[in-house]
């Protein structure tokens, strides 16, 4: 059996790349995309618990998770399309103008 | 039954004051008649009042009258709010509301040409009358303190009467600003003294009730230095009032409002509030003869230096203002020399040493009714001759005896008695100051400095008797002046009935002291063992006139007036003496000196720059500097630190992303190394 560390250091690993990519991307879909990579780590970490302890209440948050998750990345591809409308580009750096 | 009605005394005339106020732009003369209606009002009230206070022996037993309701209270203290009826307060609601009434029926003469400034004026005289009713009929201190105040607000209003437009041009008009400018603040001076000793007495007595206060059995209680202390503060609040020295600058100044008012302020009301508040807290005074021969030496001092300033000034309406401020003197070094010997009677418990303290009291109060009147003659005259010469210097008067009978013969009346004259009413009351302060010399260890006052109030006598007949004569009598040639003529009846009323009364009022008035307004200790105004012990008509003529002193002052009187006529008149020969054509330094009113103005002046702008520049500094430095400080931080945050908002959201990145490692790195800080495996 693979033992538990084996998976939570997949789920490390996957969660730090997508911080790097919401960090260092430029291109909002990349982020948007390195964010549910930051979620599906999450989900990992969680079924992994619960295969472990054997309680399915992990798994019953991951179906929770991924529901809002998709239903977050509606709102994030919508917001993103009229920003695209709004100023013909997607590129974080150029879309600044809700600051002081 | 009529003595309940004493409210209406001081709100009547207020009444009118709100009445006039509102709509006297619409009513003839400017509402001159109501408050002419007012102030015969308070008179009639005053005289019932009076009359069931002097004929019922429930009151006149005891003494006085009063009944209060509470106004407010602040812990522990209660004020209150009522009315306390004496001979004093009768006597001075009595003179006040009658002069007031004579000077307002003058008024609708002399301020006929004022058109719509009628109206604020005759608003402002209700106002005035109001304060000077209700300190008389007041219950306790406060109470007084406040109709106080509305006479210093008043005497500012009408002293600035013409700070607008004056008729004699714009410097007349500022000059008449900075006078009520300069009236207002030196009044006040004394006021803060004034209200510090009322804070003194309340906190010493626990009430500020007359009943309370005056009670000898409360004041035996009380820490006889709280007591000194509250007598001085209020007796400084007495100076700034009755301008005496130090504080005498602003009486001759006010001269520049109009001719009634300064006859109101000098007759009837405001100055005569001090010489009121001193005989008011006699119990008080007299519980040390120290304070007493401060008071006499004050009134000594002013009453000497202001004959001084009159003698050779050219202004008709400032003689006069001077000789205020030498009567007011008179009459302060009167009740300060009975007072002295009234406290060392007390303290040693002398009784006949007492009652001579009790002569200086009537002799105090005589002066001011008799003042009251002869000083509201002698200003309403020379309102009259201004009205009609259309100036105010002498110079330029004279000759006047033949195109103006009827004022010329009454200020004639009014200078008889101011000088002492015998027999008319201002001879009677000096020569009881007089003998007060010499009787006084004789007592005490200090008793020698009253003979030096003597001595000064003698030499005022010939000065009084000199300059007022140097005034007369100047503009009566002599050579016709540029005025005289441009005078339309004796001024209207509403004019000439009250000089002739006031003359009458000049003359004879002081005689009343022989048929028995000074039992009214004399003090002593009662069976009772407490203080009362008029105790029912007078001296009678031969006491009296024993008193006065057996008495060398009295031949000497009266020779003295007599020569005084000559000297003028010679110089004057018949200008027989010239007086340029002995002032040097007024350049000998004591000429110079009386005409720059001895240096008092510069003084104040010099103190006012030097002690008033330091002060005033130290205030502004620690105004900007520390506390608006403080403020800015502390705004321009907050601004500036806001602004420099506001750069970390950089709008990129990968930005953002990052520092809550981080934020989650440094949280994640704090919670590690405290797990192990705290002995975790």
């Amino acid at each position: 059996m693979i033992p538990i560390e084996v998976y939570l250091i997949f789920a490390a690993v996957l969660f730090a790349i997508g911080a790097y990519g919401v960090v260092v991307k430029n291109n909002t879909i990349v982020v948007l995309m390195c964010i549910e990579l930051m979620l599906n780590a999450a989900n990992i970490n969680f079924i992994v618990f619960s295969a472990f302890t054997a309680d399915v209440l992990g798994q019953v948050f991951v179906i929770m998770s991924i529901s809002v998750a998709a239903a977050e990345v509606a709102v994030g591809i919508a917001i993103l399309l009229n920003a695209y409308k709004a100023r013909k580009t997607i590129e974080a750096d150029s879309l600044t103008s809700m600051r002081w | 039954m009529f003595v309940e009605y004493t409210w209406l005394i001081p709100l009547v005339p207020m009444l009118c004051f709100v009445i006039v106020g509102f709509f006297g732009k619409k009513m003839p003369e400017g509402g001159g008649h109501v408050a002419i209606f007012g102030a015969l009002f308070a008179f009639a009230v005053s005289v019932l009042v009076a009359y069931e206070f002097f004929t019922s022996a429930a009151y006149s037993a005891p003494g006085y009258v009063t009944a209060q309701i509470a106004w407010f209270s602040i812990g522990d203290f209660g004020i209150n709010v009522g009315y306390y009826i004496d001979s004093l307060s009768c006597l001075m609601m009595l003179f006040a509301s009658f002069i007031s009434t004579l000077i307002f029926v003058y008024s609708i003469g002399y301020m006929h040409g004022e058109g719509v400034k009628k109206r604020r004026y005759y608003a402002e005289v209700s106002l005035f009358l109001t304060g000077m009713l209700g300190l008389a009929v007041s219950s306790n201190f406060l109470e007084m303190f406040v109709f106080w105040e509305v006479m210093g607000l008043c005497s500012y209003l009408l002293i600035g009467f013409w700070s607008f437009t004056h008729p004699s041009g714009d410097d007349a008009a500022d000059n008449a600003a900075s006078a009520a400018k300069k009236a207002f603040l030196v009044t006040r001076l004394g006021d803060v003294c004034l209200m510090g000793g009322l804070f003194i007495l309340l906190y010493a007595f626990g009430s500020l009730d007359y009943l309370t206060v005056f009670d000898t059995a409360a004041m035996a209680a009380v820490d006889p230095n709280m007591v000194l202390l509250a007598s001085l503060l209020i007796f400084g609040g007495v100076i700034g009032k009755s301008a005496q020295f130090p504080l005498l600058d602003w009486l001759p100044d006010a001269m520049a409002g109009p001719t009634t008012v300064s006859a109101l302020i000098h007759a009837a009301t405001m100055v005569k509030a001090g010489v009121y508040l001193v005989a008011r807290c006699f119990p008080l005074f007299t519980q040390n003869p120290e304070l007493m021969l401060f008071v006499g030496i004050i009134g000594g001092i002013t009453a000497f230096f202001a004959a001084t300033m009159a003698l050779n000034n050219m202004n008709i309406k400032k003689v006069l203002a001077y000789s205020t401020l030498s009567q007011l003197g008179y009459m302060f070094l009167a009740l300060g020399a009975g007072g002295y010997m009234m406290a060392l009677g007390i303290q040693s418990g002398d009784t006949h040493l007492i009652a001579a303290g009790a002569v200086g009291y009537t002799a105090g109060c005589l002066h001011m009714a008799n003042h009251a009147f002869f000083k509201a003659l002698l200003f309403l005259g020379s309102g009259s001759v201004i009205h009609s010469a259309g100036t105010e210097d002498m110079r330029e008067m004279g000759g006047l005896h033949k195109k103006m009978k009827i004022t010329s013969v009454t200020m004639l009346i009014g200078s008889l008695s101011i000088a002492g004259f015998p027999l008319f009413s201002g001879f009677w009351s000096k020569e009881l100051v007089l003998e007060t302060a010499m009787h006084a010399g004789s007592y005490g260890v200090e008793g020698y400095l009253f003979t030096a006052m003597w001595v000064l109030a003698v030499v005022t006598a010939f000065m009084t008797a000199f300059y007022m007949f140097r005034m007369w004569f100047m503009t009566f009598k002599g050579k016709p002046g540029h005025g005289t040639e441009h005078c339309h003529g004796e001024s209207p009846k509403s004019m000439t009935v009250p000089l002739i009323i006031l003359s009458v009364f000049a003359a004879a009022v002081g005689c009343m002291i022989l048929f028995g008035f000074d039992e009214y307004i004399t003090t002593g200790i009662n069976a009772a063992g407490q203080f009362q105004v008029g105790s029912g012990h007078g001296h009678g008509m031969t006491g009296w006139l024993e008193d006065i003529f057996m008495s060398a002193y009295t031949y000497l002052t009266v020779a003295l007036v007599l020569i005084a009187i000559g000297i003028a006529y010679l110089m004057y008149s018949r200008k027989s003496v010239d007086p340029g020969k002995i002032n040097r054509n007024g350049n000998s330094l004591i000429y110079r000196a009386l005409s720059n009113r001895w240096w008092f103005p510069q003084l104040y002046n010099q103190i006012g720059w030097k002690l008033g702008y330091g002060v005033a520049k130290g205030v502004e500094f620690v105004d900007r500097q520390v506390i608006d430095g403080t403020v800015n400080a502390l705004s321009s931080a907050v601004v500036g630190s806001g602004e420099s945050l506001s750069k970390t908002q950089t709008g990129n959201v990968r930005d953002y992303a990052a520092v809550v990145m981080a934020g989650i490692v440094a949280l994640f790195i704090l919670t590690v190394v405290l797990f192990y800080l705290m002995g975790g495996a």
